[in-house]
């Protein structure tokens, strides 16, 4: 079977053998033929092999320029990729996280396209602020504005807000794009959010005054939830991702008629709510270009435990909704009494009356 | 004989009619011997199973070291088929910007010169 197989070198190893049996057998007779042979073989395997040698250098060579190249291309890459890498770290300061994300992972759209969408929209600004400026060194004015920018875009972001921008001492943020978990749920992380920053403040004033800022930022607050049109206004030289819209119009009132260290929200808001916070109406505002008064009401704190209603929903129409707080004990337990009756009922019914 | 390419070895073609060899791609089997054996016997056998002009072709990308052994077993056994009395033409293509292809076009022209041999660009 070895036989069958072809060997490149077969030439060259007959006559090895060919060599090596003269050698044994001292058949000098042989030699003369053998030595012609050997001659006229080893000549062309002398050429081979130069041919041979030249190639493997040339290829050699040539891998040598790849690897040098490959190195210089290596280390260009690495530069360009540091400096967008950097490019990237400062415009993230510039830009929405969840619209910088996107557009570095390849997957946004810097189309002129815009689309009407059910937002939460948040705007804060502080309270006399322009006199509160006046009253400081420009340094110190710096370095509590950065202070306090840092930490309410730190608990907005915590919360998935979509900060939309900063205007003078001024926030305005929105829930619901380009992520959304839901209306009500989007409504409930923006007020979620309200409350920390108003807490976070107390904590901030409280630090400052000790500082010496004798009167430390207060902030108002405003929230609404309706539809608006988002997504990329502008010309093509030139967008920015932002809301535009009436409703957005009413969330800057909310905030201007909120009083200071509190959040004010219109009843679409406080709907989504309302199991969240206690709240207290307020007067109603109407807007130019609204055609509603619209309902106020400020937060007066997270709702207790003990008072978030108690809630049955079925979509064949049950819908049962309790607020113990405004129940006595006997209420209470006649509730219970009447509930649990209705259960029996409902478990002892015959299946065979039921629809299919 | 018709093989055909693989990332490892080339396009491999040998027909009667016409009596044409095509040798085409990259060359690095993992055994030369036993990728080239088949073709090389074909060729050594030509004399005794055919007769004419033959035309060859040889268009290589990349060739290894013992790839080039094997060639010359091919070349040899072309060059006895002209010692046949027959007539071989052989046309080495090699990419434009490929200089090593083309010297070794060159070196396989100027080892077997009694063959009629041209290294031609392309691309």
């Amino acid at each position: 079977m070895a036989e069958d197989v072809f060997d490149l070198y077969d030439r060259e190893k007959l006559l090895l053998a060919e060599g090596q049996a003269i050698l044994e057998t001292g058949d000098h007779a042989q030699i003369q033929g053998f030595a012609e042979r050997l001659f006229d073989r080893f000549s062309k395997v002398v050429r081979e092999n130069e041919d041979l040698t030249r190639h493997s250098d040339r290829q050699e060579q040539r891998m040598v320029k790849l690897n040098r190249n490959l190195k210089t291309q290596t280390l260009e890459l690495e530069q360009q990729r540091s400096r967008l890498e950097g490019l990237s770290k400062q415009l993230a300061k510039y830009l929405p996280p969840q619209i910088h994300d996107a557009m570095f992972a390849g997957k946004y759209d810097t189309q002129i396209t815009t689309q009407r969408k059910k937002l939460t929209v948040f705007f804060s600004d502080i309270k006399d602020f322009t006199r509160t400026a006046e009253s400081l060194q420009p340094e110190s004015l710096t370095e509590y504005l950065n202070e306090y920018f840092s930490e309410m875009t730190q608990i907005a972001l915590s919360y998935g807000a979509t900060i939309d921008k900063y205007i003078g001492d001024a926030v305005m943020l929105f829930f619901g794009d380009p992520e959304s978990k839901g209306v009500k749920e989007d409504a409930r992380a923006c007020v979620e959010m309200a409350l920390e920053m108003q807490e976070r403040m107390l904590v901030l004033q409280h630090r400052w005054r000790e500082r010496g800022f004798e009167h430390p930022f207060v902030i108002r607050i405003g929230i609404n939830t309706g539809f608006c049109n988002v997504g990329n206004f502008g010309s093509d030289q030139r967008l920015s991702y932002t809301i535009i819209g009436g409703e957005v119009n009413v969330a800057q009132r909310l905030e201007a008629n909120s009083d200071p260290g509190g959040i004010l929200i219109s009843h679409e808001t406080y709907a989504l709510v309302d199991d969240l916070v206690d709240v207290e109406e307020r007067q109603s505002v109407s807007l130019k270009g609204i055609d509603r008064n619209i309902h106020t009401y400020a937060i007066r704190g997270r709702k207790a435990e003990s008072d978030k209603p108690l809630r049955l929903k079925h979509p064949q129409g049950v819908h049962i909704d309790l607020s113990p707080q405004y129940l006595n004990h006997d209420d209470r337990r006649l509730i219970a009494a009447q509930l649990k009756t209705l259960a029996e009922q409902l478990e002892n019914l015959d299946d065979r009356d039921s629809v299919a | 004989m018709n093989l055909e390419a693989t990332d490892r070895t080339p396009a491999i073609s040998l027909t009667q009619d016409p009596l044409k060899l095509s040798i085409s791609g990259e060359s690095f089997p993992e055994d030369v011997s036993a990728f080239y054996g088949d073709i090389i016997s074909a060729i050594n056998q030509l004399a005794s199973t055919a007769k004419g002009k033959l035309e060859v072709e040889m268009a290589m990308v990349y060739i290894n070291s013992s790839s080039i052994k094997a060639m010359y077993r091919i070349f040899e056994g072309l060059d006895a088929y002209r010692q046949a009395g027959n007539e071989v033409q052989v046309t080495w293509k090699a990419e434009a910007d490929d200089d090593i292809m083309q010297e070794l076009g060159e070196d396989f022209k100027d080892r077997f010169q009694a063959l009629s041999f041209s290294v031609e660009q392309h691309g």
